[in-house]
This record gives C-alpha cells, sequence and structure tokens, in this order.
C-alpha cells in the first residue's frame, strides 16, 4: 500500500515537472527569451555607440554594454533551439536557421570572434578601437540578419 | 509679375528632393545617406521657417496664414486674386513644413533594433524611447506620404479643372494677375546670408549633438 502511494506520488511528481519542464519552456517562450536577449544586446549596442561618440565617455559604463555584447555573442549559440522558428509563433528568425544550420553557425562565429575585440579595446579605453571594433561587428550583425531574419515589418 | 523669390523655389524644390531621398534611401537600407537627407531637410525646413518670418513678402506666414472666414470666402469665390498662397493652400504649407519638421525631430531620436544605426540626438534618450521614435517616425512617413499626394493631386486640380498652371510659377518664379495690384516684395540679399548661416549653424549643431 505505502509501496503504490509512493509509486504514484513520485509519478505525479514525475509528471508535474515534465509539465513543468515542458511549460517553462514551450516555442513561444522560447522565441521571448531569444527576443529578450536581442533587445537587451540592442540595448548594450546603442551604449557603446554613445559612448563611443561622447565629448568625455562614460568607461565604466562602456565596458559592461561591451561585456554584455561579448557575453551575448557565445550565449546567442543557445538561442535557436529547434521548433522556435516562424511555424510556432510570430519571430523574424527565417527558416534557413534551421535549414542552413552550417551557413547560420558560420555567420553567429563571425559574431563572436569579432566581439571581444570590442572587450578589449573598451577595457583599453581605446576610443578609436572601440569605433573600428564596433563598425566592424556591425558588419558582422548584417551579414548574418540579410540571410537568417525577415525584414522589418511596416 | 513675381510671385516666388528665389529661396522659395529653390527650398520648395530642394525639400523634393530631399524628402524623395530620404525616402529611397530608406526603403534601400542604407542608413548613413538616409541621415544626410534628414540633416538637409532639417536645414532646408529651418531656413524656410526663418524665411516665413524676414523673407519676401508672399514668404511670410503673417502674410498668407489666414482664419476660417477668409478660407471661406476664398472656397466661395469671394477671396480677391492676389500674389502669394490662398487661404486654403496656407493650410497645406503648415501642415506639410509641421509634418516635415515632426518627422525629422523623430528621426534625430530614432535608432534601430539593433542598436546599431541612430540619429544623433539618440543619445540623450534610451534605447526604447529610440525604438519608440522610430515607431512613430514610420508611421509619420505615411501621412507625410498621404499629405504630400493630396498637395499634388491639389495642384493638377488647379490645373486640369480651374485651368490654372501653378507649376510653372514655382519654377520661374512669375506669375500673370488680370488686376493691378502690388507685386511681392523682395527681401534683401543680406537677409537670405543670414538665413542660410542660421540655418546651417542650427542643423551642424544638431548633427553634431551639441557637442564641440
Amino acid at each position: 500500500m505505502s509501496g503504490k502511494l509512493f509509486l504514484s506520488a513520485s509519478s505525479t511528481v514525475l509528471v508535474a515537472s515534465i509539465i513543468a519542464v515542458a511549460s517553462a519552456a514551450t516555442p513561444v517562450e522560447l522565441q521571448k527569451v531569444r527576443h529578450d536577449h536581442y533587445h537587451e544586446l540592442g540595448d548594450a549596442f546603442k551604449e557603446v555607440r554613445d559612448q563611443s561618440k561622447a565629448a568625455s565617455p562614460d568607461f565604466a559604463a562602456l565596458e559592461k554594454a561591451a561585456e554584455t555584447v561579448n557575453k551575448a555573442s557565445i550565449d546567442q549559440q543557445q538561442w535557436f533551439p529547434k521548433g522556435t522558428g516562424p511555424e510556432a509563433g510570430k519571430t523574424r528568425a527565417l527558416p534557413e536557421v534551421w535549414s542552413k544550420p552550417e551557413d547560420f553557425t558560420a555567420a553567429q562565429k563571425m559574431f563572436s570572434d569579432r566581439a571581444p575585440k570590442l572587450l578589449a579595446a573598451a577595457k583599453a579605453k581605446d576610443i578609436a578601437g572601440v569605433q573600428a571594433a564596433f563598425k566592424e561587428l556591425g558588419g558582422a550583425c548584417k551579414n548574418c540578419h540579410d540571410t537568417f531574419r525577415s525584414p522589418e515589418e511596416h | 509679375m513675381r510671385v516666388w523669390d528665389v529661396p522659395v523655389r529653390l527650398v520648395h524644390w530642394l525639400i523634393v528632393l530631399s524628402v524623395a531621398g530620404a525616402w529611397w534611401t530608406a526603403e534601400a537600407g542604407r542608413m548613413d545617406w538616409h541621415s544626410y537627407c534628414g540633416f538637409t531637410l532639417l536645414g532646408l525646413l529651418a531656413f524656410r521657417i526663418y524665411w516665413g518670418f524676414f523673407g519676401s513678402s508672399t514668404a511670410r506666414f503673417g502674410q498668407f496664414v489666414r482664419g476660417p472666414r477668409s478660407i471661406v470666402s476664398y472656397l466661395t469665390g469671394r477671396w480677391p486674386h492676389v500674389p502669394g498662397h490662398n487661404p486654403l493652400g496656407a493650410l497645406s504649407v503648415i501642415a506639410l513644413l509641421a509634418l516635415m519638421l515632426g518627422q525629422v525631430v523623430l528621426g534625430l531620436f530614432t535608432v534601430d533594433v539593433d542598436g546599431i544605426e541612430s540619429g544623433p540626438l539618440s543619445t540623450f534618450v534610451s534605447f526604447d524611447a529610440g525604438r519608440l521614435a522610430a515607431r512613430w517616425h514610420d508611421r509619420l512617413f505615411d501621412v507625410l506620404l498621404w499629405l504630400v499626394g493630396l498637395h499634388v493631386v491639389a495642384v493638377f486640380f488647379y490645373l486640369i479643372v480651374r485651368k490654372e498652371n501653378l507649376i510653372g510659377p514655382m519654377l520661374s518664379g512669375k506669375r500673370a494677375y488680370d488686376n493691378d495690384q502690388p507685386g511681392m516684395k523682395q527681401a534683401s540679399a543680406v537677409r537670405f546670408l543670414i538665413g542660410v548661416a542660421l540655418a546651417c549653424a542650427l542643423t551642424w549643431t544638431i548633427v553634431r549633438a551639441f557637442q564641440f
């Protein structure tokens, strides 16, 4: 009896936890998480741009933003799990992300290869270096977006 | 008889070019050139507003902006045929100038979705505020297109239905009037140069985001 109770209790826990895991990460929720990550990245990019143009840059803010960009360049490789494309809900991620995985990985790698240069320049308080690295990094963004992101809606 | 001075005509056609240029470059994703078009438009608008107070008689807001009663009397054919904007056309001038000014100001604060491209004044606002400006920049452009369309339709309505050519005078500056009346009072070249200098200084200051 107690064995049965234990079994049913544990299976209830198991089922509940499966539901919990599944519901914590529905495709739509994963899309939202991804969207929030990119929002944070855009915010950081703006900070880098603003500080690199400021008469007296806030180097602490610049470095923090460059850290965020650098971290995102590595983390983004986890932001596109299978099943989170346009078939799951509203997203600008194109099906090519999943149908051309090698090209997509290469595009992501361009970002993660270039981001450390920005961080290094920010740490060195080298504004000219930040501007150059920012421009180069913008090229990596565009490179990926041209193929793997749908155009902005009007 | 002279109706439009050189600055009014020049600014008019340069506005056409810079708005068309801003449209085309935005569609093509050339944001660097889009910015230059916007800055040019900013300078042109600044000059035109100055000219609306200190320019030749037909360019001055004080002369052509009228109340609703004047508009009614124009519509009912009781308005004298004098050189310059009629009371109804004045509304179109004001609406177009105001809308373009709003569009330029929004553009100055706009940030793109990636935080990479941005207007020079976006450094004073947050990423989210810059994105909000971008959305309104996008929406207001549709309104502007409609108004430009209305402006062009109205000009052709005058040409075809009322047999009045308004395009020629905007090129030559001259228009025939049947009755005897005082023509345009031309503003001096010094005033023109002051206006150009002020417009350039203002535009330069804004483009540099007040940093020197």
